[in-house]
């Protein structure tokens, strides 16, 4: 029996929820409160010591890193397919899996914790102190505040998100070509939470956002897509 | 026929040589010289505009991300198949790839080209050191190269680089205790992710890579060393990384395959 650990305002665990409602695959559900920091708990830290969510129990074994959980799912539950039907259309989705690990989800984190105000209950911070040491310094930078040269930085990595996500779509309806795939769903829950934060995106990406929620496994879990001041990945050290 | 623009067999440039060379897929080599910032030139960034190694060329596709393109190369062409068949192994293989892409090689990045690449920029015109930044496309690659060029990357971001390295050192012997490849019983990308950045260890950090400190890791870069795909790839480039490869053979008792 499969388990997921979710939370609702976490952009990767929507991600994998679209991808198990496009599968039709219902595993046992935990739901986690990341607005009041429950990934942070003894307990579920002592399921996933990274204190992230989503994560996936599949018979015994604990899968986290969301689009490596996408592409298991994919590959254990092959129908529809979508990781795309050729090598290129692979190869594009799995360059969006990666563009969001390295930079939409780490910028977006930082923009929308300024742009939320984002805190830590002075009940919670203890939490932060049993994170492994990466995470820990992540929160502690957010804690202090980002200065204004990694606020610029990351509003600037969000504006070119946008413009690389419309040089995808140029004459296509999703970014790998005429059928959906993971690279489209891995980029959506992140592209959601712009409108909210007043970040732009251009027409066309708008275009393509309104056809992911037309969508039924985007649907279904539509209320859960809300901004949360959390931080995400950490944004890369070093080029 | 594929095309690969990159530098040396080396780090992300020289994923997809080692990669090629593994399934034996025969291609197109353009050597691009980082010395000399020619992928901040003109010729280079018009056919990668980010100015980032490598860049490979298939079928009129461009593909700058050298993870998914070797898992392209492993889906588009014949060969021994480099990634495990069994979905939880691919997944340990993507997180392994992930976790060296993302915290590993950055950190050994950091770490080399301050102590080989920084001094080399002292006593040059800042002048023309900002000029040469203004070339580079994307705002992260520029501020690392502004804290190379101007010897300012901070003391305490080198130590938790060497931190980091030191702690997958651990991480990877501990995992190769218990099997034969990084993802299981047989060679995999992963092995490539990791032995691009990782081949030159024995000599460059022979301190914690050794055979009282690190057993399995060195069982594991024996073996990759000994493979004829690898050491083929080592020897492209213009023999910087294919001298150091040959010195590192030497040293870890490792024998010369006769060349591809």
């Amino acid at each position: 029996m499969m388990r997921l650990h979710y939370a609702p305002g976490s952009a990767h665990s929507a991600a994998v929820r679209i991808v198990l409602a496009e599968k039709g695959v219902e595993p046992e559900l935990h739901k986690l409160d990341i607005v009041h920091f429950e990934q942070h708990s003894p307990e579920y830290l002592a399921v996933n010591c990274h204190g992230t969510v989503p994560l996936l129990e599949d018979d015994g074994r604990k899968l986290f890193e969301s689009f490596a959980i996408l592409e298991y799912l994919d590959e254990t539950y092959p129908d529809p397919p979508l990781i795309g039907d050729d090598p290129r259309k692979s190869y594009i989705a799995r360059k969006w899996g990666k563009y969001v690990e390295t930079h939409i989800a780490p910028h977006l984190a930082i923009v929308r914790w300024a742009a939320l105000g984002g805190r830590v209950a002075a009940i919670a911070q203890a939490g932060l102190d049993r994170l492994l040491p990466e995470r820990a310094a992540l929160w502690r930078r957010a804690l202090e505040g980002f200065g204004s040269d990694q606020l610029e930085a990351s509003a600037r990595a969000m504006l070119a998100a946008g413009d690389r996500l419309a040089a995808d779509l140029a004459g296509t309806v999703w970014l790998a070509g005429d059928r959906m795939t993971l690279g489209d769903i891995a980029v959506y829950p992140h592209a959601a939470q712009f409108g909210a934060l007043g970040l732009p995106l251009p027409k066309r990406v708008d275009a393509w956002l309104a056809r992911m929620a037309e969508r039924p496994s985007v649907q279904a879990i539509r209320e859960d897509l809300f901004p949360v001041a959390v931080m995400g990945p950490e944004p890369g050290r070093w080029g | 026929m594929l095309e690969v623009h990159t530098w040396e067999p080396n780090a992300n440039s020289g994923k997809p040589l080692f990669c090629l060379h593994e399934k034996g897929v025969p291609f197109i080599y353009h050597y691009v010289d980082m010395g000399a910032h020619e992928h901040h030139g003109p010729g280079f960034l018009a056919i990668n505009p980010d100015g980032t190694v490598p860049a490979i060329v298939h079928d009129g596709l461009t593909m700058t991300e050298s993870t998914p393109a070797m898992e392209y190369i492993d889906e588009a062409f014949p060969g021994p198949p480099l990634r495990p068949r069994d979905p939880f192994r691919r997944w340990q293989m993507r997180v392994l790839m992930r976790f060296m892409d993302n915290v590993v090689a950055p950190s050994l990045a950091m770490i080399a080209s301050n102590r080989f690449a920084a001094p080399r920029f002292a006593g040059e015109d800042p002048g023309e050191l900002r000029r040469k930044l203004e070339r580079i496309p994307l705002p992260e690659r520029r501020a690392t190269w502004e804290q190379l060029m101007f010897q300012s990357t901070p003391r305490e971001e080198i130590a938790e680089s060497e931190r980091r390295v030191s702690d997958a050192i651990g991480r990877f012997d501990s995992i190769l205790s218990n099997q034969k490849w990084l993802a299981g019983d047989s060679f995999s990308l992963a092995d490539i992710c990791v032995f691009a950045t990782f081949y030159g260890l024995p000599h460059s950090r022979e301190e914690d890579v050794n055979d009282e400190a690190s057993p399995h890791l060195m069982r594991w870069l024996r073996a990759c060393h000994a493979r004829p795909g690898l050491q083929a790839a080592l020897r492209m480039g213009n023999g910087f990384v294919a001298e150091r490869a040959a010195e590192v053979r030497r040293r870890i008792g490792v024998s010369e395959t006769v060349a591809a």
